[in-house]
């Protein structure tokens, strides 16, 4: 089941039309119905509602254990335990080399658990840290979590969000036009995915097929390759993004935007806060943000030599939760060297003109058009390593000649 | 403006390199050249120095937000100083 299907799209309109006649207390089960039903078609096998339901309690049970009584170690100790539990559910391949095979080939698979952990780390920082109080019951964090519009990929809401709208489940759109507009970008999303994504990717799937198996020597097919797989990537997510946002929106749920015209960003770093915006918010927040601050903490004078550090960690590890095969660890080096450029240059900048050079620097619309072309291809270049379909057709190609 | 503002002004005026700085409770990052990420967490740890507070994850990504001021700048740091 994804979102881009007719059942989807037809059940949520549909469902949509009476969800504010129903009383507040109905709209609730409503919504829980709505996710339980989605859960359940995306859902295996016992083995996997259990891991399913273990993963999400434990992490209910240490945001109330860490709220009540703030310990680092608890909190550090259960967030390793975590992440250990996520990479051997996902079976990344380099486990093979410490974890016996008879734990890997588990049967567990759950659809969504990447975006879970997000939100779990999240629900159990900020509960330790005292900024989700009173922890919510089981009840809500389940909901919370299995929320049908952002379980699969996200849009990564925050807890606190989601619970201002669960207190209080009021139409988002105050009129006609409001509702007819959202009701649009769920059919654009369609679009977006069905179509224009569609197109991109069988104009990729076939220059690929074509330059690695049938004529190597057509070099013209590289060029289609580098931006129609990028732009299928881009159509097909922020399709789905369009489909989840605007449907629920008609719930009077409130999701956060995840694009915004990425491939007009000037640099990587503008790049990130422009594309999977709630991913990259989520890694500034839970990934440099502390790494850095500690750093910087202990040395301050080495402040800058960190921030590069920290930049390029943190990117090196989106990329690598993106998938664990090689070509996602060549992606997470290529945008960590993006965004660690990025601020250098523009450190080199600061220090060549001062605080004026820099504002003239960014001032600048020539400087700017020659830097979004180039960040533009720098991006399509490192989407070339978003699958591994693209390396092992530069692998056969290269065994061919 | 609260009693620490300038306090908190001098702390801006540090962390951008610029003595030019006057804020204002409308201000956002976008009035002032370079607030990114890195800086951000630069001014959060200049200011967590000076009034030695603590600022939660939330507090600090709340205050790289859209819509965030200078104004829900002072109001945090009010209420960890204490003052309403």
């Amino acid at each position: 089941m994804t979102v881009c299907t007719f059942a989807f799209v037809f059940g949520v309109l549909t469902v949509a039309t009476f969800f504010f006649r129903l009383p507040v207390g109905l709209r609730r089960w409503v919504f829980t119905l709505g996710s339980a039903a989605f859960v359940s078609l995306l859902v295996p096998n016992r083995a996997s509602w259990v891991a399913l339901g273990a993963f999400l309690v434990s992490g209910w049970a240490t945001a109330h254990v860490v709220s009540r009584r703030r310990s680092g170690f608890v909190l550090a100790g259960y967030l390793a335990a975590l992440l250990v539990v996520f990479v051997v559910l996902k079976k990344y391949a380099f486990l093979q080399f410490f974890v016996p095979r008879q734990i890997l080939d588990h049967p567990i698979g759950i659809v969504g658990l990447s975006f879970m952990l997000f939100r779990q780390i999240h629900f159990v920082v900020d509960a330790a840290e005292g900024q989700i109080e009173p922890v919510p019951s089981l009840w809500i964090y389940l909901n919370y979590q299995l929320n049908l519009f952002t379980l699969l990929s996200g849009p990564i809401q925050r807890f606190n969000d989601f619970r201002a709208w669960w207190d209080n489940p009021v139409p988002l759109h105050q009129d006609r036009h409001d509702l007819f507009k959202a009701i649009w970008r769920v059919l654009t999303g369609v679009l977006l995915i069905a179509v224009v994504g569609s197109l991109f990717q069988k104009m990729s799937d076939r220059a690929l097929t074509d330059f690695a198996l049938v004529r190597p020597k057509d070099y013209l097919r590289i060029p289609i390759i580098f931006y129609t797989f990028p732009a299928y990537v881009f159509f097909n997510f922020a399709g789905y993004c369009e489909i989840v946002i605007g449907a629920a929106s008609l719930f009077g749920l409130k999701l956060p935007e995840n694009f915004n015209r990425p491939f007009f960003a000037r640099n990587m770093i503008d790049y990130w806060m422009r594309w999977h915006i709630t991913l990259s918010i989520w890694i500034r927040d839970y990934v440099f943000t502390p790494l850095f601050t500690a750093l910087v903490r202990r040395r301050r004078e080495s402040a800058q030599s960190f921030a590069m550090l920290c930049y390029f960690v943190a990117l090196f590890l989106a990329g690598v939760w993106h998938g664990a095969s090689l070509n996602f660890i060549v992606f997470g080096l290529l945008n960590g060297v993006g965004v660690a450029a990025a601020k250098l240059w523009e450190t080199r900048i600061l220090k060549s003109g001062g605080r004026a050079g820099l504002r003239s620097y960014l001032q600048s619309r020539r400087v700017r058009s020659v830097a979004m072309v180039a960040n533009f291809h720098f991006a399509c270049l490192t989407m070339m390593f978003f699958t591994p379909n693209l390396a092992l057709a530069a692998l056969a190609h290269l065994h061919g000649r | 403006m609260m009693p620490y503002s300038e306090e908190l002004q001098g702390v801006f005026r540090e962390v951008f390199d610029d003595d030019g700085i006057v804020l204002r409770p409308d201000m956002t990052a976008a009035d002032f050249d370079g607030w990114d990420s890195l800086q951000h967490v630069t001014l959060m740890i200049a200011i967590e120095t000076r009034f030695n507070v603590r600022f939660a994850t939330a507090e600090i990504s709340k205050l790289k937000n859209d819509g965030s001021t200078i104004g829900t700048m002072l109001e945090i740091l009010g209420a960890k100083l204490g003052h309403p």
